[in-house]
């Protein structure tokens, strides 16, 4: 069952006199439970394209649906509540907030979604109880991308979007991150969309998108991905 | 290229730099304002009672002085100028309730005056030089014809000129009254000339009484006639007695000045230095309000100024790390870069003391000029504008500081290679805070865990935001309490103190007995006041006799003392001076006799510093006095005049002249509340749009998570509304403090007990929280506008 839409969605920047078209009438479904990767050059619109299904950004033309609901339309406020309750974000730059600690940074959650996980939970399951009352800046950059996957499941969103989440991390750490990302999204049943420069990881998915100037070339499915140890790293 | 960039940074730091230039222009300008308005009162009145000869001794006998006391005291060594002079309030016959003080100056070089209209000074003249401004109110023009009452005679003449005086600059009938009301009272010269033949005219009258009084017929009673009964000496000798008073001209000591005329004279004469006479003292009171006024509020909104451009230039230059790390790869030499920034300090600090001086003036206008404040109070003929010379320093002092705020601001973000300043500004460690360790921590919402950590991690902006609201409410409390102290000052004269309708002023010469005999006439108290001399200091002896209950002695709660016979009271102010029960020893002005007398309890004089006495009780102690006013609720009108009255007061009218005193208080009270609510504004705006950017990155991070805008810019307010609260609980009481110390070294002879209304404080409360919640809500708006996918995009 699809559970994403994209139907002829064109972002277009205006800068100066001319047009730029970051998405370029880009249409697609996704569905529910997968894994899926999104591969391209820099500049291609692999993180509009996340943005706009993150409902961090609205579509200039085209209609996206997540779960039966049409999500180009909303209303600052809606599209608040829509962040809130289905979609979780993992970012290359952590985004903790500094002033607080791990578990309130992963506590905060319960404040804006009502089905939202145990925090303490959360945190046991990304290892790292104990620094449960640490601050973000005594944790090395895995420990908070781990803490930041923590906060991003504990809202018990229906979708993970990742940019680049291994991006700022040595490889040894990313690939570290990344089996925790899977095995999560797996364990608790998330579809999960992550945007890469990692060709290795496109292995391991069920779909495979290719982006290139703002134009889907290639929307491969594999009908059987390897799992995070078959791959070479 | 550095130029454009100067600019373009500057544009887009534009709520900052227009704040700071904002703040730096109302703590110049309020502080110019202030401290050039009691400098400009120095010189303007200093040059006016220079034109005027304005005297700067009196020296009073009530038997009077001779032509021959005045040359001996001319002779003394030191005594530039001196003549004999006269000065008495007289009521203009025709005219209900108005009254003039009526001065002679015998030989017209000192205490003189400057003619706005009309002939010059001339000693032939039979003329009236008569106040312009009296004049004015009162429609009276060069020309017409003027008739006052003295001594029972009608003293008759043209005004042939109009006059302002330094002897006048404050036209007052006594100390009692606040402000000048040219409706009611002015002043008039006449030369002495005129004033023998006014006194030549009454003795002839009571020359004729005593003709009468021997059966002579009526009709052969006349000029001639009486004339021969007294000689031109005769009328000398009366006039010695009316020149009640020597003005002098002079630099000596009061001491010296003392010894010589005593030496001189063979006998002790009162001499009263200018700092003793009304119009001196008020106008350096003024000057010294100012000074008092121009040391506290101003420095504080200066100091706010600069406190807020140090924490402002330093959040600049951090946020220009990045900036300033480029130029330095791009091979830009150190030099080149500090000398870039640092011209933004210089270019706040000239822009913002330019256009404070401007405002400066224009304050010191508002109060200094004939249409200002002063304008009803003072009357003189130039008003200009002074710059205390210290404010010159000041002013040069604040650009330089300015400019090293921010060079140093720079040379910070400076120290290290290029690749250092490349790397991006990280914000201090987290440390966990006290308030961590109490249990219910763990209970509180993330917004409140939030808030409380920044504003511990931010402790420096913190502290200034509280700096503002402090500041803000102590100059709301300041302003609208002075006011409040004023209006309870004013009720405590009219509704404690005073329960009469006329004050009918006694001459200065009248006999006790037949005093004691008006006063029982018309039915009134009376009181009697004079100078003491109490452990070196000169206070007040008030002999009071007050059965009728129309001039009531009050107690620190505003409670009537039914005075006892057994002993003095003391005014709070002399309260350190001796304990209940303890005696004092004081001795009458100009005389050796001492008295001793045991103090029974103290009272609330708010005019004068005062030893408060029932008649019986000055009898006990033999001391002499004389009645100097009898109060009865008589009107007016019903009081038939005599030789004995030299003025009567209206107590409606009294309490009118008040009223314009409370406008200029008003109007001082509107600038303080206006700048008060402008620095708050301009404060917290300010830091609550650093606030913002600095958190800017978590704010879109929230965002991303799902809250929605509102409960974002919540949490923007609640930290504003904390800090309020914190501001407003410590500046109530600092706003009282300041309050007192401001009444403590403003009080000068009146007594004014802090009075603050309960709507000063809810006014004070409501208007800061006002402030705070209106820049809470402008900045909460801006929330609005994050572009999250911006704001993420970079590295932390
Ligand atoms: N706010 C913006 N204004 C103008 N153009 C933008 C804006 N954001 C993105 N673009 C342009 O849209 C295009 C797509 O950008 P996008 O960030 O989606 O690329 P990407 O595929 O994520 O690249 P990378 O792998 O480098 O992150 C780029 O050419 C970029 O310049
Ligand atoms: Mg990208």
């Amino acid at each position: 069952m699809a559970i994403v839409q994209f139907e002829n969605v064109t972002k277009a920047y205006i800068s100066g006199d001319h047009e730029l078209k970051a998405l370029n009438d880009v249409s697609f479904t996704l569905d529910e439970g997968k894994f899926v990767v999104i591969l391209g050059p820099s500049g291609a619109g692999k993180s509009t394209l996340l943005n706009m299904l993150g409902g961090l950004d609205s579509p200039s033309e085209g209609t996206i649906t997540v779960g039966g609901r049409d999500i180009s339309t909303l209303s600052d406020n809606e599209l608040a509540d829509y962040r809130a309750a289905t979609v979780g974000f993992v970012f290359q730059f952590y985004n903790l907030i500094p002033t607080l600690t791990v578990y309130e940074n992963v506590e905060l959650v319960s404040e804006i979604s009502k089905d939202a996980l145990d925090a303490k939970q959360m945190v046991a399951e990304v290892g790292l109880s104990d620094h449960l009352h640490n601050f973000p800046s005594e944790l090395s950059g895995g420990e908070q991308q781990r803490i930041s996957i923590a906060r991003a499941l504990a809202k018990n969103p229906k979708i993970l979007l990742c940019d680049e989440p291994t991006g700022a991390l040595d490889s040894e750490t990313g690939v570290m991150v990344l089996k925790l990302l899977l095995r999560m999204a797996q364990n608790y049943g998330k579809t999960i969309v992550i945007v890469t420069h990692n060709q290795s990881i496109a292995k391991m998915a069920d779909v495979v998108i290719r982006v290139k100037n703002g134009k889907i070339r290639s929307i491969e499915e594999q009908a059987d991905p390897m799992s995070a140890d078959e791959v070479e790293w | 290229m550095l130029i454009r960039k100067l600019f373009r940074t500057a544009w887009s730091y534009k709520a900052q730099f227009i704040s700071m230039i904002i703040m730096i222009t109302l703590g110049m300008g309020i502080f110019l304002g202030f401290n050039m308005e009691w400098r400009t009162i120095e010189v303007d009145t200093g040059n006016f009672f220079r034109d005027t000869n304005y005297a700067d001794y009196r020296l009073y006998s009530e038997k009077g002085f001779t032509s021959d006391d005045l040359q001996k005291i001319a002779a003394i060594d030191g005594v530039d100028k001196a003549t004999r002079y006269l000065t008495v309030n007289l009521d203009i016959k025709g005219e209900k309730n108005k009254a003039l003080a009526l001065d002679v100056s015998e030989d017209f070089n000192v205490s003189t005056f400057l003619v706005t209209d009309g002939a010059g000074y001339d000693a032939n003249s039979d003329g009236f030089w008569l106040s312009d401004k009296f004049a004015a109110a009162n429609d009276y023009t060069v020309g017409d014809t003027l008739t006052l009452e003295f001594q029972g005679v009608a003293l008759s003449g043209d005004i042939v000129g109009l006059i302002k005086s330094g002897e006048h600059m404050i036209c007052v009938a006594d100390k009692n009254q606040l402000m000048p009301d040219y409706n009611t009272f002015g002043f008039a010269y006449i030369t002495p000339k005129k004033l023998k033949s006014a006194v030549e005219a009454k003795m002839k009258d009571t020359a004729a009484e005593e003709l009468k009084k021997t059966g002579i017929p009526d009709e052969f009673i006349d000029d001639s006639l009486s004339k021969l009964l007294f000689t031109d000496k005769d009328i000398d000798k009366v006039l010695d007695q009316v020149y009640a008073q020597i003005n002098l001209i002079s630099d000596m000591e009061k001491g010296a000045l003392e010894d010589a005329v005593k030496e001189r004279l063979g006998r002790t004469i009162m001499v009263t230095p200018k700092d003793d006479h009304v119009v001196y003292q008020e106008a350096m009171g003024e000057a010294e309000e100012g000074k008092t006024m121009g040391s506290v509020l101003p420095v504080l909104f200066l100091a706010i100024a600069i406190l807020t451009m140090v924490t402002t230039m330093h959040r600049i230059a951090t946020k220009e790390k990045l900036q300033i790390g480029t130029l330095k790869a791009l091979g830009f030499k150190n030099r080149r870069i500090l000398r870039h920034y640092t011209s933004y300090g210089l270019f706040i600090g000239l822009v913002g003391t330019g256009i404070g001086a401007l405002l400066g003036l224009g304050i010191c206008k508002l109060v200094m000029s004939k249409n200002g404040m002063m304008g009803t109070y003072f009357d003189m003929p130039d008003w200009s504008a002074a710059v205390p010379t210290f404010c010159y320093p000041v002013m040069a002092g604040t650009v330089i500081l300015l400019t090293l705020i921010s060079f140093l601001s720079v040379r910070q973000q400076l120290k290290g290679t290029a690749a250092d300043a490349l790397r991006p500004y990280s914000p201090k460690k987290m440390r966990k805070m006290l308030l961590e360790r109490f249990p219910f921590w763990d209970k509180m919402k993330f917004g409140t865990k939030w808030n409380l950590r920044d504003l511990s991690r931010h402790k420096s902006r913190s502290a200034m935001t509280l700096f503002g609201i402090v500041g803000c409410m102590i100059l709301m409390v300041g302003g609208l309490g002075m006011r409040d102290t004023m209006a309870g000052f004013l009720d405590l004269l009219d509704s404690d103190i005073s329960n009469y309708t006329t004050k009918v002023n006694l001459v200065d010469n009248a006999e006790k007995k037949d005093a004691l005999k008006l006063a029982d006439e018309i039915g009134g108290d009376w009181e009697s006041l004079s100078g003491i001399s109490l452990d070196g200091d000169t206070v007040s002896l008030d002999v009071i006799h007050n059965p009728n209950n129309m001039l009531n002695v009050i107690d620190e709660d505003k409670k009537r003392i039914e005075l006892s016979d057994e002993g003095v009271y003391l005014c709070l102010r002399l309260k350190d001076k001796a304990k209940i029960g303890d005696t004092i020893t004081f001795s009458r002005y100009g005389s050796s006799d001492t008295y001793t007398a045991k103090v029974i309890g103290y009272n609330r004089a708010i005019m004068t510093e005062s030893v408060t006495m029932t008649d019986t009780f000055a009898d006990k102690l033999g001391i002499d006095y004389t009645l100097t006013a009898i109060y009865t609720d008589k009107s007016a009108d019903e009081i038939s005049s005599s030789e004995l009255i030299a003025g009567k007061q209206d107590k409606a009218q009294l309490m009118e002249t008040f009223n314009s005193f409370v406008q200029i208080m008003d109007s001082m009270v509107v600038i303080l509340v206006v700048a008060a609510v402008i620095l708050g504004i301009v404060v917290l705006y300010n830091l609550g749009i650093m606030s913002y950017v600095e958190r800017s990155r978590e704010l879109a991070t929230l965002k991303v998570l799902g809250f929605r805008n509102r409960s974002i810019g919540r949490l923007l307010i609640s930290q504003n509304i904390w800090l309020t609260v914190i501001g407003v609980i410590i500046g109530l009481p600092a706003g009282v403090g300041v309050l007192q110390w401001l009444l403590a070294a403003l009080a000068g002879e009146y007594e004014m007990k802090l009075m603050l209304g309960g709507l000063t404080y809810a006014v004070s409360i409501l208007l800061t929280f006002g402030v705070s919640l209106l820049v809470g809500l402008m900045v909460a708006r801006k929330n609005k506008k994050i572009d999250m996918v911006e704001a993420l995009k970079g590295a932390e």
